[in-house]
């Protein structure tokens, strides 16, 4: 094929799909910068004589404080997900690795908490958090294990940890599936040579195992970070960010400043913010997938 | 104990139970719909409905003030129209990225990575402002789908650009031997190929724009229109939930993602696998 005329074939194909993606994320992003810096709410937004206030929004979110509050939140909620989900997902991957009939479909119905939409997840553990009748505070007082009901969703610690839990449950099949993939990548023979070496299974899951598993859980900790970072239908119905900014998050945050008090621009700004965190996280991810990503074009 | 004794009883026992657990709430979703409200708080709680009760699927028929086929309607149009833009716009681009080479498509490549990685609330009030603009909040579903195919595009360019690459090369070659354009060969040969693919990508459109929340509650004003999830998040705001009535919603609402699940698992777990780790 000519080269011209590959060219212009490539082209076709895809811009389409890019122009698509340009004029309703690329322009909104930009669209979002520019907004952060204007004084935009209900009552000029259709008037479009919106005055110019600099970085006037960004200090007004740090002066009120709240925006830091949300990034802290946002990030105890993201690495404590992380963390359960990654050694829960680890077990799960290594137990459905071993050859034993149904591992394969047992592997496949964990993949359901993966797929179901959010809200429908987010209002089963509402429900079953709840404080008289939840599931959760009935098994806890069959077992003996509490003094009373626990009123999960309306006390700061935790509500965290009922959020936590229920984005773990979500993000469990993300993580068994990208180590069962890396664990299918280790040559079974390591392990025979290792063995006959003397070294007993503690030894090779430590320093066969993990280490092998390495660049998959490199990725897999930066995808985890963005997905759990971006956080909202789940806190939105199970906290709606309560008690008290508690478990607000920076997405929820941005929301209930655009769209519960119609302030536009401070929205704006603060998912600007959000974004910039993302921003560092996605470059790393970047440095370390997309040169692989490149290389198997 | 040995070996063999291990992975024939030990093994699928243990591992049957954990995932027993590990789905458990999905159990009490579908169970806790189909029991009376007095049953729902009963201390100690009942592990199956003592007696089956279907109000909760029934009322929706009588017309009460939030329609659940209503809103299954509403969420079947938003996914729908959110797959056909994907996955017209995605199998081509995905294809371009993958057989030819131009100047710019690592960084069109990038770009598709990354947006993959966007919140949504980030582009939510410049969108918003924009089909405000356009006449396309309130009483339209085409900002809605419009929204949500920018979640399907990329994981399908990228889901599928692997796909079509590892497609033989000799399959282009000899259709154009035959005689077949550029666009005969992409549409006649290599499409029909890559529908595994395809079905993967198309899959994750559909669900990503089903299990939408932010974009259908923001932009869609009227009520009758909003889809399924939106409806849960109004009817969790009450007061007094009726609990049996809002799992009643959600067990109607993950009847396609069951239904999904089943036929394709096997294509899910590659298709995950691949948009997501590719290395």
């Amino acid at each position: 094929m000519a080269r011209s005329m590959e060219r212009a074939a490539g082209y076709l194909f895809v811009l389409p799909a890019l122009l698509y993606m340009l004029f309703f994320v690329g322009y909104p992003i930009v669209d979002n910068f520019r907004l952060s810096l204007f004084d935009v709410n209900v009552m000029n937004i259709a008037r479009g004589d919106q005055p110019f206030v600099g970085l006037g929004n960004y200090k007004e979110l740090f002066d009120q404080g709240v925006i830091l509050t949300t990034l802290t939140n946002t990030l105890i909620y993201t690495v404590a997900c992380i963390v359960f989900q990654f050694i829960v997902g680890l077990g799960f991957a290594l137990l459905f690795s071993r050859p034993f009939r149904m591992a394969e479909r047992l592997r496949g119905l964990v993949m359901i908490s993966w797929l179901l939409p959010a809200t429908i997840t987010a209002m089963t553990f509402k429900f079953m958090f709840g404080t008289s009748g939840g599931i959760v505070n009935e098994l806890l007082a069959m077992l003996h294990l509490s003094g009373g009901p626990v009123e999960w969703l309306v006390t700061p610690f935790t509500a965290m940890f009922a959020l936590v839990l229920a984005n773990t449950w979500i993000g469990i099949p993300f993580n068994m599936m990208l180590l069962t993939t890396g664990l299918t990548t280790i040559p079974k023979d390591i392990y025979e040579s290792a063995a006959i070496d003397g070294a007993n299974a503690v030894q090779r899951f430590f320093r066969l195992t993990l280490p092998l598993l390495k660049p998959a859980i490199l990725s897999l900790l930066v995808l985890g970070f963005i997905y759990t970072f971006k956080v909202f239908d789940l806190v939105l119905i199970m906290t709606h960010g309560g008690p008290v900014n508690a478990t607000q998050m920076m997405s929820t945050y941005a929301y209930k400043l655009s769209f519960d008090e119609f302030n536009f621009s401070q929205g704006a700004a603060a998912s600007n913010l959000m974004f910039l965190v993302l921003l560092v996280i996605g470059f790393i991810y970047l440095r370390l997938v997309y040169r692989e990503e490149v290389k198997g074009a | 104990m040995s070996q063999r004794q291990l992975s024939t009883w030990l093994l699928p026992v243990v591992s049957i139970v954990l995932v027993a657990l590990f789905l458990f709430p999905v159990y009490w979703l579908v169970v806790t719909s189909f029991k009376a409200e007095g049953e729902i708080f009963r201390s100690p709680p009942t592990w199956f409905p003592q007696t089956i009760y279907l109000k909760a699927y029934t009322e929706q028929l009588s017309g009460s003030s939030y329609n659940i086929f209503e809103g299954f309607r509403n969420s079947a149009i938003i996914a729908f129209g959110a797959l056909a833009i994907s996955t017209v716009l995605a199998v081509p681009a995905s294809y371009g990225l993958a057989r030819f080479k131009f100047p710019g498509m690592h960084l069109f490549l990038l770009l598709f990575l990354v947006t993959q990685m966007l919140p949504a609330s980030l582009i939510l009030t410049p969108l918003f402002i924009q089909f405000k603009h356009l006449g396309l909040i309130g009483s339209s579903y085409w900002g809605t789908i419009l929204a949500n195919a920018t979640a399907g595009i990329p994981f399908s360019v990228v889901t599928l650009r692997t796909y079509f690459a590892t497609l033989p090369k000799e399959l282009e070659e000899s259709a154009k031997i035959d005689g077949c354009g550029l666009f005969g060969t992409f549409v006649r040969i290599m499409i029909p190929i890559a529908v595994p693919g395809v079905v993967v990508a198309m899959v994750f459109s559909f669900l990503f724009a089903w299990g939408d929340l932010i974009f259908g509650m923001t932009f869609i004003g009227k009520e009758h229109m909003r889809p399924i999830t939106a409806g849960i998040y109004n009817f969790l705001g009450f007061q007094s939930t009726s609990w049996n009535n809002t799992m009643a919603f959600g067990t109607v609402s993950i009847i396609p993602v069951v239904l999904i699940f089943i036929f394709i698992q096997r294509y899910i777990v590659s298709g995950l696998t691949n948009g997501a780790v590719k290395g």
